[in-house]
């Protein structure tokens, strides 16, 4: 189609040799041509883009001041600037943007676009001392995402290798989240996991695990959600032993989780608890099982707790405790970010606070009674009606395993957690 | 093309758009010189570049491409010439400074792309005016009001638009940082969730649905209705500032929750199919918001719900007798065309001697929706079975056409197992189905009668196919079968287990989303992936 003259097109980069054939001079000039048009509509569509934004930049610009230098926007004002003129209720332009302009104001905000991305490729350092429309260029760094945001990478294996339990407040979909997470010691910008709710037990789940946590609370319909009701039923009738009937009927099924698959009881729930524990230093391990404690809700008498009765309750200290685990829908991660900050700290407090969690088993041994012996992983089961039971007895598996430290641990933990909103 | 003013002698006044807050009034001073004159001067303006924009876009590109490229000679070329505004030329770029300078005609259009040039500027201008109709022209191939326009496709629609008050006074505006970019979090092998979320999220037509109030999830009495999750999600991913992952718990619990005993068999903590999960959501929320039917898979079934608007389409297969030469023509409708690469990839591997060949798209529609394949049916005319050949192709086009490429086969024999198909499948950003449509077939026929030639099914992106080209007709209906790459659902790893990550397109921008992480993609990176599912938008939406 081309009848170009010459050896190359309208580009002139794809040249053919003076000697080349006609029919290499034509190939040449068609990939010239070619060339010079896939140019040509990449720069009239970012042209288009920027004409455009200057163009109504210039126009906002001149609105403004026209509103500005009259209280009442009558339309007869007549306002110039160097870009656009403001007359009739109308704006035309000057001259052309491109050259007149040289911001860009955001169409819905009015404030100034940051026309460079903050870090990665292509970052400058935007100007403090202007507020920007919050549309920021995106970024492109490897490693971080294109809010600049960077994650905790996945440990080998199952769980996270470092503590991310920061939380993002304004996360709206993990409601159950802690408002107030702690995230001072740590970059604002790493991300980390949330919890939700899980609809149907109302726990407190991280979201790592909601699958695996749906389908062992939801299930599946049918023969699989009758037998998961007959075991329900069995389980109630004898408390004793809970260690084989510990395992819903769906990661019995099929998950691919260690976790699930762990065939006591208590080790299961634990899992569903121990994430964040993880996550945390993991050298403190009673800090896990604080974390854990803070998840019963006070409502939960019967719960492992007893396994802590042993250490003396401390009347004072009950009120602060029973604040704290008010609300069944506590953060995890929060709290855990709350543990690892207050680590430091942990063996000044440990002699004050200590006694909290001791105070607070009495009352609940009181409830459950002759409970005491109950495995936590029994009442898990039982508790799919009661759903503050799973983080009791992960508590509940801790004691059991050192109680001695879980008392201290847990002392240390409950106290500077924010109480529940 | 239509309600087209023929007639100079016209009674119809055009208007210069309407002056609007933030954007100024004309695109330059001489613009605005030119539309002050006289209603006569705006008049034939507006008449010019609406033809100007008729002969670049629905005929042959021979047209705008030929120009005067000095005394009497007449040049075609690739690269773009400059149709005069005020007069019928067509000039090349150096002749178009003379002409300029002769005529005093100042304004002229670019032949590529419909922009308006002003020599005195010299300068590409962006006319409010002029780039709604170009807009239009390019979106529904009308200058039409009633349709809409190319880029507010992207804005929620309102039926009372129009009134800028009662849209400013009854709705918050969103934040100018939400923009629908967020991850979602993995929740345990979801990712083949998280990937389908991430499709219909960047979805267009299902964003302004939701967007829009189209499930009414305030009043909605399903308990763990997973529109209602869908609807809370397109809340959260256009309404909030959050910048981190999304926890899509109320859509995995109305997954868990749902009673879809076709699916049963997703419903677990395993990794599990993406298309799949695609067809579970496509026909849950289809009963959230439909007629209530079920659909069935190999019925005409058709309604009006936001699912079928958006995602179904119809095929019509018609089986010829090889005895009696009876045609049946059968038709159903379809959520996805799923297109297998087995077959194909064997065959070329033959053809070319090579091991591992890659495909295209293309090749895989030809193969499924242009060739005919041999068939035993019960005739009923010959009343006995017969041999027969079946041919499909696509009734009706869906507004967004999802591919799946099968690469996961089951294969038999002695050890049976499902193996993945790793083969390249190389694939357009921009894809032309009009050779796969019923009338496609049927241009072919005409072109083959004609110029007995029939094999330009795949090369067309304009779909010039021959000699029926020329009328507008084609190029209108080549423009509503022109469909724009909106995401990629790519599955890494084996058969058992692997990850899906997805690339979705928002504007013009690709994005790269694997669970809760979104980060810029190249278009190189999204075209050099091996594609599992492949969502096209239709460009022109009328």
């Amino acid at each position: 189609m081309s009848s170009e003259i010459g050896e190359t097109g309208k580009a002139g980069i794809v040249v053919a040799s003076e000697d080349a054939a006609p029919a290499e001079k034509l190939a040449h000039s068609l990939v010239d041509d070619l060339l010079y048009n896939v140019v040509h509509d990449l720069l009239l569509k970012v042209h288009r883009d920027e004409k455009i934004a200057r163009a109504n930049t210039a126009a906002i610009k001149v609105e403004k001041l026209a509103k500005s230098t009259n209280a009442d926007p009558k339309p007869d004002v007549e306002i110039e600037t160097d870009a656009a003129i403001y007359k009739d209720g109308r704006v035309t332009l000057k001259s052309n943007p491109l050259k007149s302009t040289k911001e860009i104001l955001c169409s819905k905000c009015h404030l100034p676009r940051l026309l460079h991305p903050t870090d990665g490729k292509g970052a400058k350092k935007p100007d403090p001392g202007v507020i920007y429309c919050k549309k920021h260029p995106y970024i492109d760094k490897q490693g971080y995402d294109i809010y600049g945001q960077t994650w905790v990478a996945p440990g080998p294996g199952r769980g996270k290798k470092k503590k991310d339990q920061k939380l993002d407040p304004n996360d709206p979909s993990s409601p159950a989240t802690g408002l107030e997470g702690s995230a001072k010691d740590r970059p604002a910008n790493v991300l980390s996991y949330p919890s939700a709710t899980c609809p149907k037990c109302k726990r407190c789940i991280l979201v790592t695990r909601l699958n695996n946590h749906m389908g062992s609370c939801i299930g599946n319909s049918g023969r699989n959600a009758s037998r998961a009701a007959a075991q329900k039923i069995s389980n109630g009738s004898n408390a004793g032993s809970q260690n084989n009937d510990n395992t819903p009927p769906g990661s019995q099924k099929g998950t691919p989780r260690p976790s699930s698959r762990a065939p006591s009881p208590r080790k299961r729930d634990g899992d569903e608890f121990d994430e964040d524990a993880e996550d945390s230093d993991t050298t403190s391990n009673h800090n896990a099982a604080v974390k854990k404690k803070k998840f019963k809700p006070s409502n939960n008498k019967l719960t492992k707790v007893i396994l802590k009765a042993k250490s003396p309750a401390i009347a004072g200290n009950t009120k602060k405790e029973a604040k704290a685990k008010g609300s069944s829908s506590l953060n995890v991660e929060q709290k855990a970010s709350n543990d690892s900050k207050t680590n430091g700290n942990h063996n000044a407090k440990d002699t004050s606070t200590v006694e909290v969690a001791p105070k607070k088993q009495a009352p609940k041994s009181g409830n459950a009674g002759g409970g005491n012996n109950a495995s936590p992983a029994k009442k898990i089961k039982l508790g799919s009606s009661k759903p503050p039971l799973s983080s009791s007895a992960a508590g509940g598996k801790k004691g059991g395993i050192k109680r001695d430290r879980d008392v201290e641990s847990e002392s240390s933990g409950t106290v500077p957690s924010p109480p529940p909103r | 093309m239509s309600a087209r003013p023929t007639t100079p002698a016209s009674p119809r006044n055009f208007k210069v758009k309407a002056p609007q807050a933030g954007q100024p009034m004309y695109g330059c001073e001489h613009l605005q010189r030119l539309f002050n004159q006289d209603q006569v001067t705006t008049n034939t303006s507006i008449q010019h570049y609406r033809a100007i924009l008729r002969s670049i876009y629905d005929t042959n590109p021979l047209v705008p491409q030929t120009a005067k490229a000095g005394e009497g000679v007449v040049v075609t070329t690739l690269t773009p010439t400059y149709l005069c505004l005020q007069c019928p030329s067509t000039l090349t770029e150096e002749e178009r400074t003379r002409h300029g300078g002769k005529k005093s005609h100042r304004f002229y259009v670019d032949s590529r792309s419909g922009a308006l040039y002003c020599q005195m500027c010299d300068d590409i201008v962006w006319d409010p005016t002029f780039e709604e109709m170009r807009l239009k022209k390019i979106g529904t191939g009308t200058f039409s009001n009633r349709k809409r326009k190319h880029e507010e496709m992207f804005e929620t629609s309102d039926p009372v638009r129009d009134n800028p008050t009662y849209l400013s006074s009854n709705t918050t505006a969103a934040s100018c940082k939400s923009n629908g970019l967020r991850g979602i979090y993995n929740a345990g092998a979801t990712c083949y969730q998280n990937v389908v979320l991430q499709g219909f999220i960047h979805n267009p037509i299902l964003r302004n649905f939701y967007l829009s109030d189209g499930h009414p999830s305030g009043s909605c009495q399903v308990p763990y209705c997973l529109s209602c999750a869908m609807d809370d999600m397109f809340q959260d991913f256009y309404a909030l500032e959050t910048t981190n992952g999304y926890t899509a718990a109320s859509i995995l619990s109305g997954f868990w929750f749902s009673d879809r005993k076709a699916f049963e068999n997703l419903v677990a903590t395993k990794e599990q199919d993406a298309h799949e999960f695609f067809q579970f959501l496509a026909e849950e929320l289809h009963e959230r918001n439909g007629d209530g039917k079920k659909p069935e898979t190999a019925s005409e079934h058709m309604c009006q719900c936001i699912i079928h608007q958006t995602f179904y389409g119809k095929l019509e297969s018609a089986t010829t007798c090889q005895n009696c030469g009876g045609v049946t023509r059968q038709i159903q409708s379809f959520l996805d065309l799923s297109l297998p690469l087995e077959n194909l990839g064997h065959k070329k591997g033959k053809k070319g001697s090579q091991q591992r060949t890659s495909l295209t798209l293309q090749e895989c529609l030809d193969e499924e929706y242009i060739k005919q394949d041999k068939c035993e049916y019960r005739c009923t005319n010959c009343s006995s079975t017969q041999q027969a050949r079946r041919q499909t192709s696509i009734k009706l086009l869906p507004n967004v056409l999802s591919i799946q490429l099968k690469r996961f086969e089951y294969k038999q024999g002695r050890n049976e197992r499902a193996a993945k198909i790793d083969t390249p499948v190389h694939f357009p950003l921009e894809l032309n189905m009009l050779p796969y449509t019923n009338r496609g077939a049927a241009t072919r026929a005409q072109d083959g009668n004609t110029n007995g030639n029939t094999t330009n099914g795949t090369n067309g992106i304009n779909g010039v196919n021959g000699s029926g080209a020329s009328k507008p007709e084609n190029f209108e209906l080549a423009r509503t079968c022109t469909y724009d790459l909106l995401s990629v659902v790519v599955h890494v790893g084996e058969i058992d287990t692997g990850h899906y990550v997805t690339y979705c397109r928002v504007g013009d921008q690709w994005f790269a989303f694997n669970d809760h992480r979104v980060e810029l993609a190249q278009k190189s990176d999204v075209l050099n992936a091996k594609p599992y599912l492949l969502f096209y938008v239709v460009r022109s939406l009328s």
